[in-house]
Order: structure tokens, then C-alpha cells, then sequence
């Protein structure tokens, strides 16, 4: 022991000109490549990461509070999609599938006719709900619309809104016009 | 300890982490976003985020966003007209419970709308049993919508779902109805005797002694 500490107290004396030699060395490496910011992400690149155990639970305790409102998010989506569910096991089955519905209108002096309800979000541009003038002042359109309950109106000349004659009248306060109902049902 | 961090993986972590934000931002209807400008748009969503947590069905309130907007209407009338539907969705859900459909809440909302009160409606409800009551209460708004008064309206819905009347049968009072009414008949009479008729055929008739 005491041999080892005598040689590491003898002063080591570096050549003059090693610096020299170094900054050389260093000068005729290749220049370092650009990196672009896809090449930082998918370049594999080795850390050395030290992490204490406290840190390690406390990360651990954050994903389980994410992972369980993740969870409680899911439920409340499972729940309400429940509802439905609920009241089909009481009532005849309904299918997803929509059914086919002929809506018709007779405006003789019409040049454009559409339908418009909550089955495609009141869009008087929809392309599957442009009644036909089929001659005599009636128009018609048959389109799928899904089994349940809607509301919808006509729109004469993309002005003027028409509730269906022949169909149940909703009341409508909050607009001041009324619309038509239409309950679908699953076809046997 | 030495670990290969890809941060790419990273990225794909946070991500994952971040569904749940994420889907609430889905939840949101682009319709809306679309057709309402910002500050309607943030009402309306706050009534929609509030019916969702009150498990009541949210697609009748964007619709009714949506139908607003077709129309022209202001922003202000947007929001009262979606806020009282989801009051009338609430008070809907009330009488007829946590298990009814959606289609039934939003017929229940209309037919409050239309002046029914709560009472007809439970008594409706409780007629119908465990069938659907979305088609006697189209019938009973759209009665309304017409001139009926609302006891009269009420009274002969519900005997013609005592009587189980189907859905079919229903439709066409319902035609028949609107016929009567449109050529001057009074409301109240056309609705009463029409439904008596329906209601006479729907009891067996006695065996002949």
C-alpha cells in the first residue's frame, strides 16, 4: 500500500506539446451530421437514467389515477350507450339498421324541394334527401332514416319551411315553427 | 441502470395516457363547430357536457343546435332553445325513469313542450306498460298541436293505450284525425269519437247467448 501511494504522489509531467496534439485529433474527425427532428426521434440513442424507487412510485401512482379516469370515462360511455339497451329488453327488439321512408309533398310551384330532420343533422344540402318532382306539383324522396323518433320539416326553395300535412304536428316554442314527427320502426 | 428511451415510445405513452382528454374533445360534435359561432358554440357545449353527466341522451340537444342554425336563428335563441329542451329532457326523464329510451324522452320533451304536464305523461307512461310509449305521445303532441285541449288530448291517448292499441292503429287516428279536423270538424269531438270507435273494437265483443 504504502509503494502504491508513493508512485501516486509522483507528479506526472504531460509533454508540451499534448495539447497540441489533442485539438488536432479532435479537428480531423468527420464533421457532425445534421440532425433533423424525425432523426432525434427515431435514432435509438443509449441514456443513462437514474431513477430513485420514489420516483418510480410516484410515476407509477399517476398512470393508475389516468388509467382509472380512462376507466371512469369509458363507464359513463358504457352507461349511457346502456340506456337504450335497458328499454329494448322491454320493448320489441329495434335494429340499427335504418329503414326506408317516402316523404312526400305536394308544392306546385316548388322548383326545389329537400327534407330535412334530425336523421341528417337539418342539412337542406343533403344529397340523399332531395325530393323529385315526380309531375302534378309531388315531390318525393325515399331515404333511410334510423329506427326511433324524429322531427323534421321540408324546405321549399331552400327558404321557406313546411311541416308535413299528413304527419303529427310538434309544437315548437322555442322557434315558433312547427315541425312534423316521424316514428320509424323496425320493419318484421 | 442504463435504458434505451426511444422517444418515439414516449410520444405513443403520452398519447395513450391522454385518450380519455381526448375523447371528451371527440365528443364534441364538428357540426356544431361548423355552423355556430364561438361563443354559442361554448354555451351550447357546456349544456350538452352537463346533459352527458346527467346521463340524459345529448344527440337531441345537437340536433337542436344544429336545427337553429338551419333556420337562421340567433345565437341567444340557439342556447335558450337547446337549454329548455334539456330542462323538458330532464323533467321527461323524471316521470318515466332511468329506463327510458332516448326516442321516448324526446317525444316526452316535445309533448311537454306542446303544454301536457307531468301528471298526464306518468299516467301515459304507466298505461303503456312495458311497450314503447314514443308513438302515443307523437299522437298525443301532435292532438294538441291541433286545437284539442289538453285534459281531452290526454284522456284519449290514454284509453287508446289501455286498450293497447298498436303503433299502426295509432297512425291512422291520428290521419283521421287531422281529416276531421281539416274539413271543420271540432277538435275535441273528431279526437273523442274516433277514438271511441278504436277503443269499441279493441274489446272482444260478448258470444252471443
Amino acid at each position: 500500500m504504502r509503494n502504491i501511494a508513493r508512485e501516486l504522489r509522483v507528479p506526472i509531467h504531460v509533454s508540451e506539446s499534448f495539447d497540441a496534439r489533442v485539438m488536432d485529433a479532435v479537428r480531423a474527425l468527420p464533421p457532425h451530421r445534421r440532425t433533423t427532428l424525425w432523426s432525434r426521434l427515431t435514432t435509438p440513442r443509449t441514456r443513462t437514467v437514474r431513477v430513485s424507487p420514489l420516483w418510480w412510485g410516484l410515476a407509477a401512482a399517476g398512470i393508475g389515477v389516468l388509467a382509472a379516469l380512462g376507466a371512469i370515462d369509458a363507464y359513463s360511455d358504457v352507461n349511457q350507450a346502456a340506456q337504450p339497451l335497458v328499454a329494448a329488453l322491454s320493448a320489441p327488439q329495434k335494429a340499427e339498421r335504418p329503414e326506408r321512408v317516402q316523404f312526400v309533398l305536394v308544392a306546385p310551384e316548388a322548383k326545389k324541394v329537400a327534407v330535412v330532420g334530425d336523421f341528417n343533422g337539418w342539412d337542406s344540402r343533403h344529397a340523399q334527401y332531395q325530393a323529385q318532382h315526380r309531375g302534378g306539383g309531388v315531390w318525393s324522396v325515399t331515404a333511410a332514416v334510423p329506427v326511433g323518433h324524429h322531427r323534421y320539416s321540408f324546405v321549399v326553395d331552400d327558404s321557406v319551411w313546411v311541416a308535413d300535412p299528413y304527419a303529427p304536428r310538434v309544437v315548437d316554442s322555442d322557434y315558433g315553427v312547427a315541425n312534423s314527427a316521424l316514428v320509424v320502426e323496425h320493419q318484421q | 441502470m442504463t435504458r434505451y428511451v426511444p422517444l418515439v415510445s414516449i410520444a405513443l405513452t403520452l398519447s395513450v395516457l391522454a385518450t380519455p382528454a381526448l375523447r371528451v374533445a371527440a365528443a364534441q360534435d364538428a357540426r356544431l363547430a361548423e355552423r355556430l359561432d364561438k361563443v354559442t358554440l361554448g354555451a351550447v357545449n357546456a349544456i350538452v357536457d352537463s346533459a352527458r353527466a346527467a346521463k340524459l341522451p345529448t344527440a337531441p340537444l345537437v340536433d337542436r343546435a344544429l336545427e337553429g342554425a338551419a333556420r337562421g336563428s340567433d345565437g341567444d335563441r340557439i342556447v335558450n332553445a337547446v337549454h329548455q329542451l334539456s330542462l323538458r329532457m330532464r323533467a321527461a326523464r323524471g316521470v318515466f325513469g332511468p329506463s327510458a329510451s332516448a326516442d321516448e324522452i324526446k317525444a316526452a320533451a316535445a309533448a311537454l313542450d306542446a303544454g301536457v304536464g307531468q301528471r298526464d305523461l306518468a299516467r301515459l307512461h304507466s298505461a303503456a306498460g312495458r311497450r314503447p310509449a314514443t308513438m302515443p305521445l307523437a299522437v298525443l303532441t301532435d292532438l294538441v298541436g291541433r286545437g284539442v285541449p289538453v285534459p281531452t288530448a290526454a284522456e284519449v291517448v290514454l284509453q287508446l293505450t289501455r286498450a293497447r292499441t298498436s303503433d299502426s292503429e295509432l297512425a291512422m287516428f291520428q290521419r283521421n284525425v287531422r281529416g276531421d279536423i281539416d274539413r271543420g270538424a271540432d277538435p275535441s269531438v273528431a279526437a273523442t269519437t274516433r277514438a271511441r270507435g278504436l277503443v269499441a273494437r279493441s274489446v272482444p265483443a260478448k258470444p252471443l247467448e
